[in-house]
C-alpha cells in the first residue's frame, strides 16, 4: 500500500485530536510548585534570549546620562523591586515561588546587552510575568531604565538608596504621599542634569491637571503612571497645593552663548519660522495659572518636554495641543539653548 | 414621418401657453442678474482697472451677441426655399468675405482694442516707479497680512483681512505669499495676480467710488481656501487721512477683563495689538479689530458671538486653520475675550 496524502492528512487530524484530548483531560499540570523540567526550562530560556536578541536587531542606543539614574532608581524601587528585589532589600519569599522566579538582576544585567535589555524593559516578556513597560510612547523612561540597570551590579545598598532617594527624611506631620513625591523631586537632589522636574512654587492648577493627566493616561509616564496611580481627586488637590506653597529656587545660573541664543527664542520667539514666544504664556505675570513656570526648572527635564512635545509623545493637561503647536517648528538644536535659558532664569515670586 | 416645413420649428398648439411660460419665467431669468451687482462683482467696477475690463466685456459681448445675430440669420435665410441657388461665384465670394475678410479683421480690431487697453488694465506698464511705496499684502493660509508703509511722518503698520484705501488716489501693492501660491484679487477694483511664494509681483489699482467690496483669494490654496477673503473699504479721502492717522496709537491697554485674559491665556504670543506691551505677528494682527467687517477673514461676520465661535474652536469654523482650539477655557473668559476683541474700534 502506498502512503497517499489522505493518509498524511488523517494523521496530522488524529494528532491534532490527541493533543486537544491529553489537554482537555487535565493530566498537563501547570501548578508552579514543581517547577519545568530541565529540557522545558532549558528550551523556554533558550526561545526567549533568541526572541530577544533578534528584537535588538537594529535598535539604536541613546547616550547615557547621570540625570537618567535617579528617575529610573525611583521607579525601580516603587515598581521593579517587589519582585526583583533591591541593594536595599531582600527579594520577597512569595515571589521566590513563581515559575519562573524573578531573577536577582545583580547577576543577570552583564549578560544582555543595552538594545536586549531595552527590548524587555520596553515590551515585558510573555509567560514569565514581567509586564511590557506601563506607557507605551516613551521610549526615552525605558532607555533610562537601562541606563540605571548598567549602573546597577556595582550597587550597595547606600549607593542605591542616594540614587532612588530612599534616604530621603519625609517631613514631619504631613502625609506618606508628599514624602514619596520629595524621594525623587526633591530640589535638593535636581541639578541641571536632572529629567525630574522641580515642583516647588509651581503653580497648583498646573500641577493638579499633571496629576490628573497621569490619572487619565493623557499624559504619558510609565514612572508617574505607576507613582501616582493610587491618588485620589482630593489628594491630587493636597499635594498641588503643598507644592505649589513651596518657595521656588534658583538653582544655578546658566550663561554662554547657549542661553543667549534661547533667550532670544524665550522672548521673540522665531517669527520667519512661525515659532511663538516662549514668555508669551510662560513664567508672565498675571498668565493662565495652568501654564507651567519653567524657570529654575533642570534644563535636562525641559528639554527632555520639548523633545516629547515635538514628537507628539508628550499629551498632558487641558492646554497640551496649545504647545504642541506653538513648538511644532522647533528645530532639535533650538531645544538645548531654550532649556539652558530657563535653567539659569531666576523664577518670579 | 413626413417632411417638416421649411420655417421656424413651432409645435401645433402650445403658442398660447408658451407665451404664459416666457412671462412667469422672466423673473427667473433675471435672477442670475442680480449676480452682476454687489460687493464682489467685476460687473459694477468701482476702480479704474475695472471700469476697463468691465468696458472690454462689454464690447466682447456686444460684438459677440452682433456676430451670432448675423450668423443666425444667414442659417434662416439659407434655410428658406428658393427657386434659383446661389451661383458658385457668389457663394465663393460670400465665404472668402464673410469666412475669411470679416473674422480677419473682426479679430484683428478686437486684438488691437485688447492691446490698447493694456495699460489701463495692468497699470505696472505706465508707473513702473511709482512714487508711492507700495501696501505690502502676504497671502498665508489662510488669511492676508497687510502692511501699509510709512508716509507723510506717519510710521509703518501692520494690519490683517481688511484694506483701507482712499477714493481717487493710485493704490500700488507689493504681493507675495508665504506657504503656498495664493491670488490676489478685488473684482470691483480690478485684477488679479497670483502671491508667489519667493516673488513679489507689483499691481496698481485706482479707486474710483466709495464703499465695501470683498476679494476672495483666486488660487486654490488648501482646505479653507473657499473661506480666504478679506475686505476692502475705499473711503472718502479724509476719511482715509483721519484712519491712517489713528493707526500709530493703536489700542491702547484700558485694564478691561478680556484684555486681560487675552494677555494671560497666552493670545497676545500669535496676535499683535498696537498699544499693548506685546506686539507679536505670527497671527493676524488685531489692533481695531472691532472696526473690520468679518471674523477669520471673510468668514463670517463681526459679532461678538462668532468671534466666541471662532476661540473656541478655529479648525471648525476654518479646517486647517493654524491656530489651536480654546475649548478649554471657561465659557465667561472666551466671551469677555470676544467682547474685548470686537469692542476694539
Amino acid at each position: 500500500m502506498l502512503i497517499g496524502w489522505r493518509h498524511i492528512l488523517g494523521l496530522v487530524l488524529a494528532g491534532a485530536l490527541g493533543a486537544f484530548l491529553i489537554a482537555w483531560s487535565g493530566i498537563i499540570g501547570v501548578g508552579a510548585s514543581t517547577g519545568h523540567w530541565k529540557a522545558t526550562d532549558w528550551f523556554l530560556h533558550w526561545v526567549m534570549r533568541s526572541s530577544v536578541r533578534t528584537a535588538a536587531i537594529g535598535t539604536p542606543v541613546p547616550a547615557f546620562t547621570e540625570g537618567m539614574l535617579p528617575m529610573a532608581a525611583g521607579h525601580f524601587e516603587g515598581g521593579c523591586a517587589i519582585c526583583h528585589g533591591s541593594p536595599a532589600r531582600p527579594r520577597p519569599d512569595s515571589v521566590r515561588n513563581m515559575l519562573p522566579a524573578p531573577p536577582d538582576l545583580k547577576d543577570k544585567i552583564a549578560g544582555w546587552s543595552d538594545a536586549e535589555l531595552f527590548q524587555i524593559v520596553q515590551h515585558g516578556v510573555r509567560f514569565t510575568g514581567m509586564p511590557a513597560w506601563p506607557a507605551a510612547g516613551r521610549e526615552d523612561e525605558a532607555w533610562a531604565m537601562v541606563a540605571f540597570l548598567r549602573r546597577y551590579p556595582a550597587l550597595d545598598a547606600e549607593a542605591y538608596r542616594s540614587l532612588a532617594g530612599l534616604a530621603e527624611t519625609r517631613p514631619a506631620g504631613t502625609g506618606d504621599a508628599i514624602g514619596t513625591c520629595n524621594g525623587c523631586h526633591a530640589p535638593e537632589r535636581l541639578d541641571a542634569q536632572s529629567l525630574i522636574p522641580d515642583l516647588s512654587g509651581q503653580s497648583a492648577t498646573y500641577l493638579e491637571q499633571a496629576l490628573l493627566a497621569y490619572a487619565e493616561g493623557k499624559r504619558a509616564s510609565g514612572i508617574m503612571a505607576v507613582a501616582t496611580e493610587r491618588l485620589d481627586d482630593e489628594e491630587r488637590r493636597t499635594l498641588a497645593r503643598h507644592f505649589a506653597a513651596q518657595p521656588a529656587r534658583l538653582r544655578q545660573s546658566t550663561s554662554g552663548e547657549d542661553a543667549a541664543r534661547g533667550e532670544t527664542i524665550a522672548l521673540n520667539g522665531d517669527p520667519a519660522r512661525r515659532i511663538p514666544a516662549c514668555l508669551s504664556c510662560h513664567d508672565k505675570a498675571g498668565a493662565n495659572p495652568a501654564f507651567p513656570r519653567l524657570s529654575g526648572q533642570p534644563a535636562a527635564y525641559l528639554e527632555s518636554q520639548l523633545k516629547l512635545f515635538t514628537g507628539k509623545g508628550r499629551g498632558g493637561g487641558p492646554f497640551r495641543d496649545v504647545m504642541a503647536k506653538a513648538v511644532a517648528n522647533l528645530e532639535a538644536e533650538d531645544m538645548a539653548p531654550l532649556a539652558a535659558y530657563f535653567a539659569g532664569r531666576k523664577p518670579a515670586d | 414621418m413626413p417632411a417638416r416645413p421649411c420655417g421656424p420649428y413651432r409645435p401645433s398648439g402650445t403658442t398660447a401657453r408658451s407665451t404664459a411660460i416666457h412671462r412667469r419665467a422672466l423673473p427667473l431669468l433675471l435672477i442670475p442678474l442680480s449676480g452682476c451687482s454687489g460687493i464682489q462683482s467685476a460687473l459694477d467696477p468701482a476702480g479704474d482697472e475695472a471700469a476697463a475690463i468691465y468696458t472690454l466685456f462689454l464690447v466682447m459681448v456686444a460684438g459677440g451677441a452682433l456676430i451670432w445675430l448675423a450668423v443666425v440669420g444667414l442659417l434662416l435665410h439659407a434655410a428658406r426655399r428658393r427657386e434659383a441657388p446661389w451661383s458658385e461665384k457668389t457663394a465663393g465670394r460670400l465665404i472668402a468675405w464673410g469666412g475669411v475678410a470679416f473674422p480677419v479683421a473682426v479679430l484683428l480690431a478686437l486684438l488691437a482694442y485688447a492691446v490698447w487697453l493694456m495699460p489701463a488694465i495692468r497699470p505696472w506698464l505706465a508707473h513702473s516707479a511709482p512714487a508711492a511705496r507700495p501696501i505690502e499684502v502676504t497671502g498665508e493660509q489662510f488669511w492676508w497680512r497687510i502692511r501699509y508703509p510709512a508716509a507723510e511722518g506717519m510710521p509703518a503698520f501692520e494690519t490683517a483681512n481688511e484694506l483701507r484705501l482712499p477714493v481717487g488716489a493710485r493704490a500700488v501693492f507689493a504681493l507675495k505669499a508665504q506657504d503656498v501660491i495664493h491670488s490676489f484679487w478685488i473684482p470691483a477694483l480690478g485684477g488679479k495676480m497670483d502671491m508667489i511664494p519667493g516673488r513679489t509681483n507689483t499691481l496698481s489699482l485706482l479707486p474710483t467710488r466709495a464703499g465695501v467690496f470683498r476679494a476672495p483669494c483666486a488660487e486654490f490654496c488648501g482646505a479653507s481656501h473657499t473661506l480666504m477673503a478679506f475686505s476692502v473699504v475705499v473711503m472718502e479721502p479724509e476719511d482715509y487721512a483721519a484712519w491712517r492717522r489713528a493707526q500709530a496709537g493703536g489700542n491702547p491697554a484700558t485694564g478691561s477683563e478680556g484684555e486681560r485674559l487675552f494677555a494671560g491665556h497666552g493670545c497676545a504670543g500669535c496676535h499683535g495689538i498696537r498699544g499693548l506691551t506685546e506686539t507679536a505677528s505670527l497671527g493676524p494682527d488685531l489692533t481695531f479689530f472691532g472696526q473690520r467687517q468679518t471674523v477669520g477673514a471673510g468668514t463670517l461676520a463681526n459679532t461678538a458671538e462668532n468671534v466666541a465661535r471662532f476661540i473656541r474652536n478655529p479648525d471648525k469654523v476654518k479646517p486647517g486653520a493654524k491656530m489651536p482650539a480654546f475649548d478649554m477655557l471657561p465659557d465667561g473668559d472666551i466671551a469677555a475675550m470676544a467682547d474685548y476683541l470686537v469692542g476694539l474700534k
